[in-house]
């Protein structure tokens, strides 16, 4: 047992992430053609206009299930809503955050991206703390638009051209199909001025996707809505990020590694669940943690992945290896 | 205490007249008795006598204590209202032989009161109109009022209630900060003062004399208790508002006095009278908003005005909050400080402009109600004209008022921005975001000035119960109802509400000697002629004066402009012709007898249909052509079945053209349909007004067929349908086979449209797609067939079958309307008919179905890829661009001089 556990504390988390991202991304982009589909409520963004996905994302689903009129939506249309929200849910808290960090298709192309601007040698910028309290209040925003605009639409306060409407401002939408050579998403729509306005918004913000992705580490997350929506049900989550703040040396470098620009991972030694909501459970910070135990990833209480000495230092040896 | 003071020029008390009236404490003293007497007389008659001749209690209350003794003198003279409050007067003696105990830490909350009035007064006003406008309404909720401030007075120590639970206490002292007079007390006998005579003689437990340093008067109501107590008192005309020009302890209760004052009153009224009684009423968004919750509110309140409160409130709240959270962060000054020190500039708005409507009304009603009232009241009969009509020119003066209230505002906020202290260029820039409830303020009086410049008054939108407004309709309480019963007030045909289509209304005996009575003409119309119920003494309303008259002299107004009652043909009955002239002049219409009238009704139940011969082309049809088209008739929508049970689908069997297809008479064929899988069903028939119409249970998603089949030893004519059913909610999975197109092998001519590869439960068809249709005879290709493919707009082709019996067909776009109008999910409705005749018949077969535009006439691509690009390259040299003078910055070049 002790060695299981020796072995997964010690073990090279870069290499073992970079794999199992691939899985999932493949599980998810080209998961239709091996006739998987785990449905159309992931908790990721693996976008419901990609036809062959292996599971969809559950806002494109919400939007339209929400939209439907007040009389039908709090009558039996109601019960639908909710037990797709109920098999979200049940997706969600069995991985807590770590869908992002792993499984999001989105944020695996971020980091692929990351990669091609490590390989050339381009350094990345950050943002200041100012700019970062700012920019992590959008994401509500979305998730208002969410959750709110079909609503609205359903009570017949905005016309139909707005069902789906985050859909249409969203990257992933564009983005995601393109893996199966679909570049049908990929157009401005003149039929109406909401219309245009939302599939313009949408193409900037794929081209914003792309230069930011490539300058600043996991540049859509910062934004994300369903990172939003999964931090106001992370207490519920089987999985945790933990910090035992007796043993931290506030040396930083957990807030170092992190893509997300997290303070508190470093700063904060008084909360045990250090989740915060731009946190996307990469589980950098517990691997770049010198100290023993100080940052543990639990699964119902049960440490599964700690920092240790030992492990730091042999991932440090391992980044010496490839220097 | 001082005897003697010599008292400045501006002081009231050195006014002889003015004096006397505002501190002799004799006069001051009968006159409390005598506005007492009315009050109480006033309750007792309204509850005594609640009929309508009761003009008294209504007058008293509303013309006199709200208009006169609230409105008018708040932000003139004051609080004076208070000093004569029968409430207030009475108190004094209960409190002083009562218990005297502190009052409850929760009942010592301004927001009370103010919450009492705003939602206990004028939420209860919206929701429940006419509750409180009638004389026992008023009676009552004055007569509760006051036996609860009694025992609260009895209870509790220094007048408590006034202070805290009084609902329009803490209006006044917000209000009365407008005011241009001021208690307070000369300095230089106070100085010297070791007695404090005026805080002893204070019902209240005030310090009078330290009104002046604090620049509040607090909860004085201007009693004058001290003023009588000590000479040194005084009672002074200064600049209107002054003291809001200067520092003072701010109270959170007064700013949201005014802003929910503002939002009950104001706004509200302009939503609800204003803009409800035009026609654009029913766009507005608590129509909208009432019109969904309809079903979930119970049917006694009135859910528009329930919704023009709250959406009043919220708009009027939000703009106050987020106007003046920007102001504060552009101060750097905390929001709290800012919201609640700016936030007294909201004052004038809703108390200045009610000032104008109140003096207005005077003139129109008010005066007329208060003379007559009073008379009434005392056992006089007077009758007196009011002193103004309305829309005379000279009252428009008073609308002037709420510009004064505008500009006050403005000039109130600039007054206490200068106490702020911040930079200059900062205060210039929050200040219109410091106004932003003047603004919105502003901004619906203008709106609301547009739509009733724009929109015709019409319907009495909050007189009805919901819905949109409509000529027709009356307020429930005015209809009479002749019929007896339980549905009394629904028409006894359709089952409509009567009061709903009032002005339409008949009534007629039956054989039997009971009453009916029918929402319109059209309603008669059918059970006297097509039902054949012997009908006798016909009675119509009379638009004009809404009183039932006999039909048969009745003067029908047919054809109007006005829209009708289950009839595209309106039909208005007047008893006198001269007012269906006038009529005519206003909307059109000609004037017809009750005879003329009811064939023109009759017309409404002659079904469009026709006879067909067998060779004719014969389609499906989702709509029932005889159906007619109900515009802005929100509360009709139909009713769903439950959702245990299998969705169906109807269709009619029609003939003539795909845009205004009519019924056939004589369809003696055969209906056939298929499930999606191909079995076949059995599909529902059933005719009525000459039309057939085809149910078929639609369980999955995927194509049904539906076919008719008519032959003779000549002809076979087919028709098919192809139904797709697609719904969301079902979580099928799709697959090729679901949408595989079905044969029905017996019918020996049909018409098949292939699958393209992209086919799905999405799919549709659109222009420019080519559609392939195979023709089968016998189940087998038919080659060179006649083929022709037709659309809504005309377009048309003929071509044949090839070899595999296939006929091809691009189909075009002629869907080109406006941009504006441009509807990407028009569906353009087409009809595909093939024949081939052979030596002994006629083959003929029909195919219809929709296609919308192709999405490349309102979606590009080339637009997209061309921002995206761009904005790519901008954004990419503009990082380049940024990094590259952040990371070297500009050096100095030096040159070597020896070079």
């Amino acid at each position: 047992m002790s060695k299981i556990k020796k072995a997964i504390n010690y073990m090279d988390l870069r290499k073992v992430r970079f794999w199992v991202q691939i899985l999932f991304f493949v599980f998810f982009i080209y998961g239709g053609y091996l006739a998987i589909d785990l449905g159309n409520e992931m908790p990721i963004f693996s976008c419901g206009y990609n036809r062959e996905n292996g599971g969809g994302c559950y806002f494109l689903g919400l939007q339209h299930q929400l939209a439907r009129p007040w009389d039908r939506l709090f009558g039996m249309a109601g019960i639908g809503v909710l037990t797709g929200f109920l098999t979200f849910l049940v997706w969600f808290i069995v991985f807590n955050k770590a869908w992002c960090g792993y499984a999001c298709p989105l944020g695996t192309l971020q980091d692929w991206i990351t990669s091609l601007r490590k390989m050339l040698k381009i350094p990345y910028s950050s943002y200041t703390l100012e700019q970062y309290k700012f920019l992590k209040t959008i994401k509500y925003v979305f998730l208002f638009i969410v959750i709110v605009f079909p609503l609205l639409l359903g009570l017949g306060l905005l016309n139909s051209e707005w069902r789906g409407a985050f859909c249409d401002m969203c990257p992933g939408r564009l983005i995601v199909p393109l893996f199966t050579l679909d570049f049908s998403q990929w157009y401005i729509d003149f039929s109406s001025k909401t219309t245009l306005f939302l599939t313009a918004f949408g193409m900037s913000f794929t081209a914003l996707f792309f230069v930011g992705s490539f300058i600043k580490k996991r540049f859509f997350c910062f934004f994300c809505p369903m990172s939003a929506m999964h931090y106001i049900f992370s207490d519920w989550a089987v999985l945790k990020l933990k910090k035992d703040g007796d043993k931290c040396t506030k040396c930083g470098d957990c807030y170092n590694v992190c893509d997300m620009q997290i303070k508190d991972i470093a700063d904060d030694v008084k909360s045990k669940n250090i989740l915060r909501d731009d946190c996307i459970f990469c589980m950098k910070c517990v691997a770049a943690c010198p100290e023993d135990d100080a940052l543990h990833v639990d699964i119902l209480s049960m440490k599964v992945f700690s920092s240790t000495k030992g492990g730091f230092t042999k991932r440090m040896e391992f980044s010496k290896d490839e220097k | 205490m001082v005897d003697f003071i010599k008292r400045d020029k501006n002081d009231i008390f050195s006014r002889s007249i003015l004096g006397f009236l505002f501190k002799n404490q004799k006069f001051l003293f009968t006159l409390r008795v005598i506005v007492s007497g009315l009050f109480f007389y006033a309750i007792f008659l309204g509850i005594n006598n609640p009929a309508k001749e009761n003009l008294f209690t209504t007058a008293l209350f509303w013309s006199i204590f709200w208009s006169f003794f609230m409105v008018l003198t708040l932000p003139t003279l004051g609080r004076v209202f208070c000093g004569i409050c029968p409430h207030g007067f009475l108190g004094k003696y209960i409190t002083k032989f009562g218990l005297k105990k502190q009052m409850p830490k929760w009942m010592q909350n301004r927001f009370l009161g103010l919450l009492l009035l705003v939602l206990g007064w004028w939420g209860v006003y919206y929701i429940f109109p006419g509750v409180y406008r009638t004389p026992l309404g008023t009676a009552t909720l004055f007569g509760v009022m006051t036996i609860f401030a009694f025992v609260l007075y009895y209870l509790y120590k220094d007048m408590s209630y006034c202070k805290y639970i009084c609902p329009i206490g803490t209006v006044c002292k917000a209000y009365s900060k407008l005011s241009f007079t001021w208690l307070g007390s000369y300095k230089s006998a106070c100085g010297e003062c070791e007695t404090f005579d005026c805080a002893k003689a204070c019902p209240y437990n005030l310090k009078p004399f330290t009104f002046d340093k604090k620049n509040s008067m607090e909860d004085c109501t201007l009693c004058m208790e001290c003023s009588s107590a000590c000479e040194s008192i005084s009672f002074k005309f200064k600049k209107p508002s002054f003291s809001l020009f200067g520092k003072f302890k701010s109270l959170k209760v007064e700013i949201w006095a005014y802003i929910l004052i503002l939002a009950s009153i104001p706004i509200s009224m302009a939503f609800h009278h204003g803009i409800g009684r035009t026609t654009a009423a029913k766009d507005m968004i608590w129509s909208k908003t009432a019109q969904t919750f309809e079903g979930f509110l119970p049917s006694y309140i009135d859910s528009v005005g329930l919704f023009v409160f709250i959406y009043a409130v919220c708009f009027t709240v939000l703009s106050a909050l987020v106007g003046m959270f920007i102001a504060s962060k552009i101060l750097n000054k905390p929001f709290k400080d800012t919201f609640y020190n700016l936030g007294y500039s909201y004052a004038p708005l809703f108390i200045f402009a009610s000032l104008g409507h109140a003096l207005s009304s005077f003139f129109t009603r008010g005066y007329e109600k208060i003379v007559e009232g009073f008379a009434w009241a005392f056992g006089f009969s007077i009758d007196v004209a009011p002193l103004a009509k309305r829309g005379d020119d000279w009252l428009l003066i008073f609308s002037g008022f709420k510009w004064l209230a505008i500009g006050w505002a403005l000039v109130i906020l600039y007054r206490r921005m200068k106490l702020i202290e911040a930079n200059k260029l900062r205060k210039m820039l929050a200040f219109p975001f410091a106004a932003s409830l003047i603004v919105f303020y502003f901004g619906v009086n203008q709106y609301r000035a547009y739509i009733s410049e724009h929109y015709p008054r019409g319907g009495g939108m909050h007189s009805m119960h919901g819905g949109g407004a409509m000529f027709q309709s009356v307020p429930a309480n005015k209809a009479v109802i002749l019929q007896k019963g339980e549905n009394r007030e629904s028409c006894s045909v359709c089952g409509m509400k009567l009061a709903m289509f009032y002005k339409t209304n008949h009534a007629a005996h039956t054989q039997g000697g009971q009453t009916h009575q029918y929402c319109s003409i059209h309603c008669l119309i059918d059970e006297q002629k097509i039902k054949k119920v012997l009908l006798n003494d016909i009675k119509v309303v009379d638009t004009k004066t809404l009183k039932f008259i006999d039909a048969k002299s009745a003067f029908y107004v047919v054809g109007s402009k006005k829209k009708g009652t289950m009839s595209m043909v309106s039909k208005y009955a007047f008893s006198k012709k001269s007012d269906a002239q006038n009529f005519v002049k206003q909307f059109g219409g000609r004037i017809l007898d009750f005879e003329n009238a009811s064939k023109i009704a009759l017309r409404d139940f002659k079904a469009k249909s026709i006879r067909v011969k067998p060779i004719d082309t014969l389609f499906f049809s989702e709509r029932d052509p005889n159906a007619k088209r109900m515009r802005g008739m929100g509360m009709m929508h139909m009713a769903r079945g439950a959702s245990n049970r299998v969705p169906t689908r109807s269709f009619w069997l029609v003939t003539k053209s795909i845009n205004r297809p009519l019924c056939i008479k004589n369809a003696y064929g055969k209906f056939y349909a298929l499930d999606r899988d191909g079995n076949q069903i059995e599909p529902k028939i059933s005719k009525k007004k000459g039309c057939t119409k085809v149910t078929i249970e639609v369980p999955n998603n995927g194509y049904y067929n539906l076919y008719y089949v008519s032959k003779n030893d000549t002809v076979l004519n087919v028709s098919k349908y192809e139904y797709k059913r697609f719904s969301h909610g079902s979580d099928e999975k799709f697959s090729k086979e679901k949408i595989e197109p079905r044969v029905l092998s017996s019918v020996g001519f049909e018409i098949v449209r292939l699958r393209e590869n992209e086919d799905s439960f999405y799919y549709r068809l659109s222009s420019a797609d080519e559609v392939k249709f195979l023709v089968l005879k016998d189940n087998n290709p038919l080659k060179s067939a006649r083929v022709t493919f037709k659309t809504q707009f005309g377009w048309q082709k003929t071509t044949r079958t090839d070899q595999d019996g296939i006929a091809k067909i691009k189909l075009i776009q002629d869907y080109n309307p406006d941009i504006e109008k441009f509807n990407k999910r028009f569906r353009e409705k087409f009809i595909l008919t093939a024949s081939y005749k052979d030596k002994e018949k006629l083959y003929k077969a029909s195919y219809t179905g929709t296609f919308m535009p192709s999405r490349d006439s309102y979606a590009s691509y080339k637009y997209a890829l061309f921002i995206t690009i761009l904005l790519l390259i901008v954004m990419s040299v503009g990082v380049f661009i940024y990094r590259y003078r952040v990371q070297k910055p500009f050096r100095e070049v030096k040159f070597d001089e020896q070079d």
